[in-house]
């Protein structure tokens, strides 16, 4: 259950969390509700995949307050924006923030439905992505100190002469670590090595 | 002692004063008829037979030689000579005696005017014995004429009067002048004054022989003389006296004068400064007069404004009134006629110039008072402003301009808000209804689930609602531009719909309202817009700070007798010296999103409404936003 994609909606505005609530849960999502960003936070949920409805105007923390403190804290779980009168600066905003969309009440279901969908197709690649990360840190982590330095000039392209001659040590020793490099790695070549490399530097 | 009893004064004077002795110049005694005729005639004679025998024959005789025969032929002029002697002899006989007979008859007149006249006439000798003494002389030493004759003054009156009057003798016969002198002396027991005129009297040789002497007694004109004296004397001790103080006067009058003049001299020169300046002045001066009801002067700026000339303002005074627009000549004529009583004039009225131009004026005059303190004349001073009044127009067009924006920006921000309360419900609606529809779709569902969904959605529809009657009465219930406004109902229908953002803001809202609060007198709309923008301000302004407490408080309260004040007060971070300055200044702002335009627009607002919008700071930190307004006074 806790793995189940969840859409968590927070708007003080009690009917509008209702209906909306009622809406998603008709159409077959799963959906916990909020009356504010406080206390979505203290429910202890933010780790868990889905994403998040918020209304922007809210007493206390708003919905971009809550925005900005969940990108601090690293997640990443999309947010999709709903206001109560197109106001522009303030979507300008929560857009460049990271907000994966901004919709105006009364809204259609379906456009509703549909930005969800995608938000929560969105979040579990992400969260794929995060899984094949770790992973690939995981495996990094096996090296040696001397593993590291030959994987590194192995990944700028140079060649295992170079190499022996830039670490000082035999074009043999050079071709052994080389060797349990890509065992460590679990790279079957050259290019599942770079794609782990670059998989590995990308922003998370 | 009459007068007829004796008659010694001819007599008397033939014996003493004959022509011998009488004195007269020298040349008057050779005179020819005061010689014998006798002799006169016999002189004649003489002297024709000397020329006849004697001198003409020795002439002859020297021219021709021939004197025997001349002597001869000369008989017939000696008998001529002859007669002629005796006729001239007769001649000279005949007019003596007539002369003599003259002087008798007026020595005759002259005595009697002697004995008959009231003066004293006398005629001593050297001795100042009485000669001669008119019976008027005689009667004052109360004697008879005979006893005053041959006696001196001594014999006959007192002690020092003679001796007064034998003193004068002596000093004419010394000097040998005539004297006149006045004397008083107590005689007879009475005070009595004489005025005495004396002259030596001389005989044929010029020595003096004696005194004549005429003397009057003056007591009575004397003392009539001297009571007009007295008042005389009275009258220059007066006119004296008077004379001081005229001259004390006269002097004080002269410093006057002088004083005068200065002033006058500085008045000159100030009233030549004067007309130098009201010839020269763009303005147009004025002095009316209040009871001559007319311009006594006015500067010649008015032919350049009024274009009409100043003669002709004197010749008509309702020129000025007739030069008035229409449209203000009711409240000018109104304004001219109480300046009269109160001396004060300020208006301001268009003109219309001959060419049909326009031209805005501002008037003013002042009182002038007199001594007493009345105002009798009034001068003022009348100045083109239509200049500036076009600048005033345009300004006024541009601040309704901006004011309309402004409240157009107001009321879009009011619009949002409203927007935002409407979309909950309407969101809720729609979202119920799709849930509805959803759960319809679904082969199993059981409608009875649907029941609360749709009440909801009957609620959310009647919430709009609410929302949209709320709307229609702040926009659209008050027609009338002012009415009776009560702020606190106001106060409380702004406060419902800034609840959202105060609530967004984390900010605790107070109302401090005032019970029994006089109405207002504004426009109801205008003055929402006001409260909301202030509501506004203060949660932005402590929006930005993190500091507790987070509160605005809402005060309305009296301001005086005639005003209601509101407040909006906040725990924000104040006003400094720079931004109170330019707080009120358009598109001043220290917000990132502002225009700058709600405070000077929500004071050009509360300023057109008659009242007035300023900032405090307050004491424990944070700002105040105080605005009036009048009071409604029901008529």
């Amino acid at each position: 259950m806790s793995d189940t994609p969840t859409v968590f909606l927070i708007d003080d505005d009690r009917a509008v969390r209702d209906a909306v609530g009622l809406l998603l849960q008709a159409s077959g999502l799963a959906v916990e509700t909020f009356a504010s960003a406080a206390e979505f936070l203290d429910a202890g949920v933010v780790h868990r995949p889905g994403c998040l409805v918020l209304d922007v105007r809210m007493p206390g923390l708003s919905g971009l307050d809550l925005q900005k403190e969940l990108r601090a804290k690293g997640h990443r779980t999309p947010i999709i924006f709903m206001t109560g009168h197109g106001d522009v600066p303030m979507a300008i905003r929560a857009m460049k923030a990271g907000a994966f969309d901004f919709i105006e009440k009364p809204f259609q279901g379906q456009t509703l439905l549909a930005r969800i969908r995608e938000a929560l197709a969105s979040d579990s690649r992400q969260r794929r992505r995060q899984a094949c990360r770790d992973k690939a840190a995981a495996r990094l982590a096996l090296l040696s100190p001397r593993e590291r330095e030959v994987l590194e000039r192995v990944a700028e392209g140079q060649y295992n002469k170079v190499i022996a001659a830039e670490l000082g040590i035999s074009l043999s020793t050079v071709e052994i670590h080389r060797k349990r490099v890509m065992e460590k790695l679990q790279a079957e070549s050259l290019s599942d090595l770079i794609r782990l490399l670059a998989l590995l530097n990308e922003q998370p | 002692m009459a007068p007829s009893e004796d008659r010694p004064w001819p007599a008397r004077r033939k014996a003493l004063l004959s022509d011998e002795h009488r004195p007269e110049s020298g040349w008057r005694r050779w005179r020819l008829h005061h010689l014998h005729p006798a002799a006169v005639s016999l002189l004649f004679t003489a002297a024709g037979l000397l020329w006849l025998l004697v001198v003409d024959p020795i002439l002859a005789a020297g021219f021709h030689g021939d004197g025997a025969k001349r002597l001869f032929e000369q008989w017939p002029n000696v008998l001529v000579t002859l007669t002629g002697g005796i006729l001239l002899y007769g001649l000279l006989q005949a007019r003596a005696n007539s002369a003599a007979r003259a002087r008798q008859a007026q020595e005759l007149r002259l005595s009697e005017f002697m004995e008959r006249m009231f003066d004293v006439a006398f005629l001593k000798d050297r001795q100042g014995r009485y000669v001669l003494l008119n019976p008027a002389g005689a009667r004052l030493a109360c004697r008879s004429l005979s006893e005053c004759l041959n006696r001196d003054d001594l014999a006959l009156f007192p002690a020092d009067m003679a001796r007064k009057m034998m003193e004068d003798d002596r000093r004419v016969i010394a000097s040998g002048e005539l004297l006149s002198c006045e004397d008083t002396f107590t005689f007879q027991g009475d005070t009595r004054t004489f005025l005495s005129t004396k002259w030596p009297c001389r005989d044929s040789a010029g020595a003096i022989v004696g005194i004549i002497g005429i003397a009057r007694d003056i007591t009575v004109e004397k003392r009539a003389e001297q009571r007009p004296q007295r008042a005389r004397a009275d009258l220059e001790a007066r006119v004296r006296e008077r004379t001081v103080q005229l001259l004390t006067i006269n002097e004080n009058l002269e410093r006057q004068i002088a004083a005068r003049t200065r002033a006058e001299c500085a008045l000159r020169d100030s009233e030549e400064r004067f007309r130098q300046l009201a010839e020269h002045i763009r303005e147009v001066f004025w002095v009316h007069g209040i009871e001559q009801e007319r311009p006594l002067y006015v500067s010649p700026a008015y032919e350049d404004i009024w274009g009409r000339p100043i003669h002709g303002l004197h010749d008509r005074p309702q020129d000025w009134i007739e030069a008035v627009h229409p449209d203000d000549r009711a409240r000018v004529q109104a304004a001219h006629v109480a300046k009269r009583h109160s001396g004060h004039f300020d208006e301001e009225y268009r003109i219309v110039r001959p060419d049909g131009t326009v031209r805005w004026i501002w008037d003013r005059g002042f009182p002038i008072l007199d001594e007493a303190g009345h105002t009798y004349r009034i001068a003022g001073l009348a100045e083109d402003i239509t200049r500036r009044k076009l600048a005033e127009d345009q300004l006024r067009r541009q601040q309704v301009e901006l004011a309309r924006m402004s409240r157009l920006s107001l009321a879009v921000e009011l619009a949002s808000n409203l927007a935002h309360e409407l979309n909950q419900p309407l969101a809720a609606i729609v979202a119920y209804t799709q849930a509805c529809l959803a759960l319809l779709h679904q082969a199993n569902t059981d409608p009875r689930v649907l029941t609360g969904p749709l009440e909801e959605v009957v609620k959310q529809g009647l919430r709009a609602g609410e929302i949209i009657r709320h709307l229609r009465e702040l926009v659209h219930k008050h027609p009338a531009v002012q009415s009776a406004l009560d702020l606190n109902a106001l106060v409380r229908s702004v406060v419902h719909y800034a609840q959202l953002e105060v609530r967004q803001a984390g900010v605790a809202l107070r109302l401090e309202l005032a019970d029994g609060l006089p109405p207002a007198l504004a426009d109801d709309i205008q003055i929402q817009l006001v409260v909301l923008y202030l509501i506004r301000n203060a949660l932005e302004a402590i929006g930005e700070e993190n500091g507790e407490p987070r509160e605005v408080i809402l005060h309305t309260a009296p301001l005086d007798a005639d005003r209601v004040q509101v407040t909006v007060r906040d725990t924000g971070q104040g006003l400094s010296p720079e931004v109170r300055d330019r707080l009120f200044q358009p598109f001043f702002t220290t917000k990132a999103g502002g225009m700058g335009l709600g405070l000077s627009v929500s004071r050009s607002i509360v300023e057109s409404q008659g009242g007035q919008l300023w900032a405090t700071s307050n004491p424990d930190g944070g700002a105040s936003f105080h605005f009036s307004l009048p009071i409604h006074a029901p008529s």
